[in-house]
């Protein structure tokens, strides 16, 4: 068991995977000679030359069209987008073309490509470079999506995007890539589509995604030692596959529901998964599902109008313990 | 600062609404927390609270008057604060409509008459379906939520207080002795004995039964015995001429084939029988024969002979337990006289089958009275006195009987 970053599990799992599968390739802007500019791929272009790991021009189309050819012809392309904020200059790549080709083709082609970008906010980096965009990937049917929180997570599922014969949307949040975390040695391999039980408790089930899983942990600690209330805490890790079978099995034991989202409010993907459990749930629920998001606005800059608009562990405890009765 | 409390629009068409009931009195502190009034139209009724924090200062309609949409009706504010006069939009007041604001007839649990206790607290799904299930008085059960409010875990402590009064289970340190064997149960066992305490639990059973003759059945399975069995593979017993029986009673008696959802019967259109299996003394499953009106007595035999077969091997499906309406439970094996069925939840009736045995039977005719032996067994339906009352029953069962002793069986197997 080694102690990783969340950044330094980006490298060993694409390292993993680029070591058993020759057909692997990994193309991005600054990700090989500057070593990614998180610094989330540092040592790749060493090991695997700049046949594997190409530096691109500053053209996003450009990065996921040679990913989306390169995969119709029998490669298994990493493409990095450096911030997630830019998957809207090549959306028509990404919603038109890739998520369709396996349909339109009959089956006859598969897309084995995984798409990796840096996403969210926490980092002052303003409107345009912090949004937290999963839930527009978790719209368009044929992307599987995929947000861990911890280092071994990010190991284990990039293993499993990688590995996955159909287009994996990556989201690592960039204000987790510093966080430590212990990782299995050896060959790491997880299962996408499966959510994580990180905490139980008998009055609250709060599902949260990413940056928001440390911070709902520590607020389930707070509620329990200042407020008595006993959460579950429920990691998603992974929009498409949704593992709906563990939300609804967790919410229905506390029959109460809290979403704790960074993507802005309106059609985030809490309001999929308040409404699957109230379709498949309803009798099981003991109150209002509880949603907390960042609000419907474009992210700002500065340091606490940004800390006042993403969803913080005090907020969680405060909303929670109010709205619970 | 003042603040109008105006009636709301209740839909894009709906142009006025009428204020059933007012939550608070003049001088009564509000806030959006609670309702203020409730809110009918032809369409719907709702509950409105209040727009902000404050006093309500001024109730401008009474209860039971219809006003447009947009009218102001209350004032809240300061306490003691002096209400300004706002100039309201000229609106006209209507009669008041009494079959407006009568509550609608509840159709399911999740019906207005339900979803809140006597104190006005709402009870929340889980909470309604477990006092729905258990058969509670909300009543009854103290609230921990805020303002008194029944929690699901309230209603489980209500449930667990009245349990606490049984030896509790012993789950450790059981040694198989000399002179006791311990048998754990099964998943099985576990889910029957869960459901029959709850049917019980649920709905007042009531037992009727009748003698029927099983003559002409029997001339029936007597002519096809041998050629039956060689072409299906398996024996023709009494149970499908029953089930079969069943199916053209419920068509006069329709309330059979129903289940309860909070004050109303659902009756079903589709007939599915559940059809009692025991597997070896390992267990009792009720898989569902579906759409069973609409099979021939042969048909209807194959289909039980199929789910019961499966049953024992052991490969039924989810959906085999699906969907049933009316369930059919057939002792009759070991020549039992009569049973008393519990109902499968939700159903609203089950029927028992047992022994057909040869009695002396008195028969009347132009010619007199005489005795004569014939087959004889009795049909045993429980009902749950919720949803139907004897005579309806009994109408039933007369019919299932008059069905199985008149119908010229024979002609419909050859």
């Amino acid at each position: 068991m080694a102690e990783l970053t969340y950044r330094e599990a980006v490298a060993e799992g694409i390292a993993q995977e680029m070591r058993r599968d020759e057909d692997v390739v990994f193309l991005g802007e600054d990700i090989g000679a500057a070593g990614g500019v998180f610094k989330a791929t540092v040592g790749l272009l060493k090991e695997f030359g700049p046949v594997r790991v190409r530096d691109t021009p500053i053209s996003e189309q450009a990065i996921l069209g040679a990913a989306m050819g390169s995969a119709m012809t029998g490669l298994k392309p990493i493409a990095e987008i450096m911030f997630s904020d830019f998957l809207a200059v090549c959306w028509d790549i990404v919603a038109n073309e890739i998520a369709k080709a396996r349909y339109m083709t009959g089956g006859q082609m598969s897309m084995p490509l995984v798409i990796r970008t840096a996403n969210g906010g926490g980092s002052r980096f303003g409107a345009q470079h912090s949004q937290s965009v999963e839930n527009w990937a978790m719209m368009v049917p044929g992307l599987k999506v995929v947000a861990p929180s911890t280092p071994a997570d990010v190991k284990g599922l990039l293993a499993a995007a990688i590995r996955d014969p159909d287009p994996v949307m990556f989201f690592e949040q960039k204000s987790l890539y510093p966080i430590k975390g212990e990782v299995p040695d050896g060959e790491l391999v997880d299962e996408l589509g499966t959510a994580k039980v990180l905490r139980d408790g008998d009055d609250v089930t709060i599902c949260a995604l990413a940056a928001m899983v440390p911070r709902a942990i520590q607020a389930a600690e707070i509620l329990s030692s200042e407020h008595g209330i006993e959460a579950t805490v429920v990691d998603l890790r992974s929009l498409v596959p949704l593992d709906t079978k563990t939300i609804l099995r967790e919410t229905a034991k506390t029959g109460r529901l809290v979403t704790v989202e960074e993507n802005p409010r309106l059609c985030g993907w809490g309001a999929e998964v308040a409404s699957i459990v109230a379709d498949e749930n309803f009798w099981d629920l003991d109150g209002p599902v509880i949603r907390i998001t960042t609000p419907h606005i474009p992210l700002p800059a500065a340091d606490e109008l940004e800390d006042a608009t993403m969803p913080s562990a005090d907020r969680i405890v405060r909303e929670v313990s109010e709205k619970i009765d | 600062m003042a603040m109008n409390v105006i009636m709301p629009q209740l839909g894009e068409t709906v142009s006025e609404g009428t204020v059933s009931v007012w939550h608070a009195e003049v001088g009564d502190k509000v806030s959006p927390k609670t309702p203020l009034f409730d809110v009918s139209s032809d369409k719907v009724e709702m509950e409105v609270p209040a727009p902000g924090e404050g006093t309500l200062l001024e109730v401008r309609v009474e209860a039971g008057t219809t006003v447009s949409v947009g009218e102001v009706i209350a004032i809240i504010g300061k306490e003691g604060e002096a209400v300004e006069v706002v100039a309201p939009p000229a609106a006209e007041k209507k009669e008041t409509k009494a079959e407006i604001t009568a509550p609608a007839p509840a159709l399911s649990i999740a019906t207005k008459a339900s979803n809140r206790d006597s104190n006005g607290n709402p009870l929340s799904p889980a909470v309604r379906r477990l006092i729905a299930e258990n058969g509670l008085d909300p009543d009854t059960i103290s609230g921990s939520g805020a303002g008194g409010r029944i929690k699901k875990k309230d209603v489980l402590a209500h449930l667990g207080s009245g349990a606490a009064a049984k030896p509790a289970p012993r789950t450790d340190s059981l040694t198989i002795s000399g002179e006791t064997e311990v048998i754990p149960f099964n998943n099985l066992r576990k889910m029957t004995a869960e459901h029959m305490v709850r049917s019980k639990a649920t709905s007042p059973h009531v037992l009727q039964a009748v003698e029927a003759d099983f003559a002409s059945v029997g001339r029936a399975r007597q002519a096809v015995s041998t050629q039956w069995k060689e072409r299906e593979g398996f024996s023709l017993t009494w149970l499908p001429f029953v089930a079969r029986a069943v199916c053209i009673a419920i068509r006069d008696f329709q309330r059979i084939n129903a289940q309860i959802e909070g004050e109303s019967l659902v009756v079903q259109r589709r007939i599915n029988l559940g059809i009692a299996v025991d597997l070896d003394f390992d267990g009792l499953v009720a898989p569902v024969v579906k759409d069973a009106d609409r099979m021939s007595l042969s048909e209807l035999a194959r289909a039980i002979r199929d789910v019961s077969s499966r049953a024992r091997a052991n490969k039924l499906t989810p959906d085999d337990f699906t969907g049933g309406t009316y369930t059919i439970s057939n002792s009759g094996v070991f020549g039992t006289m009569i049973t008393a069925p519990i109902i499968n939840q939700p159903q609203v009736a089950i029927l028992s089958t047992d022994g057909v045995t040869k009695k002396p039977v008195v028969i009347e005719s132009e010619d007199g009275e005489s005795i004569a032996i014939r087959p004889v067994g009795v049909l045993a339906q429980s009902f749950d006195h919720r949803a139907i009352d004897g005579a309806y029953s009994a109408a039933f069962l007369h019919r299932v009987r008059e069905v199985i002793e008149t119908t010229s069986w024979k002609s419909m197997l050859t």
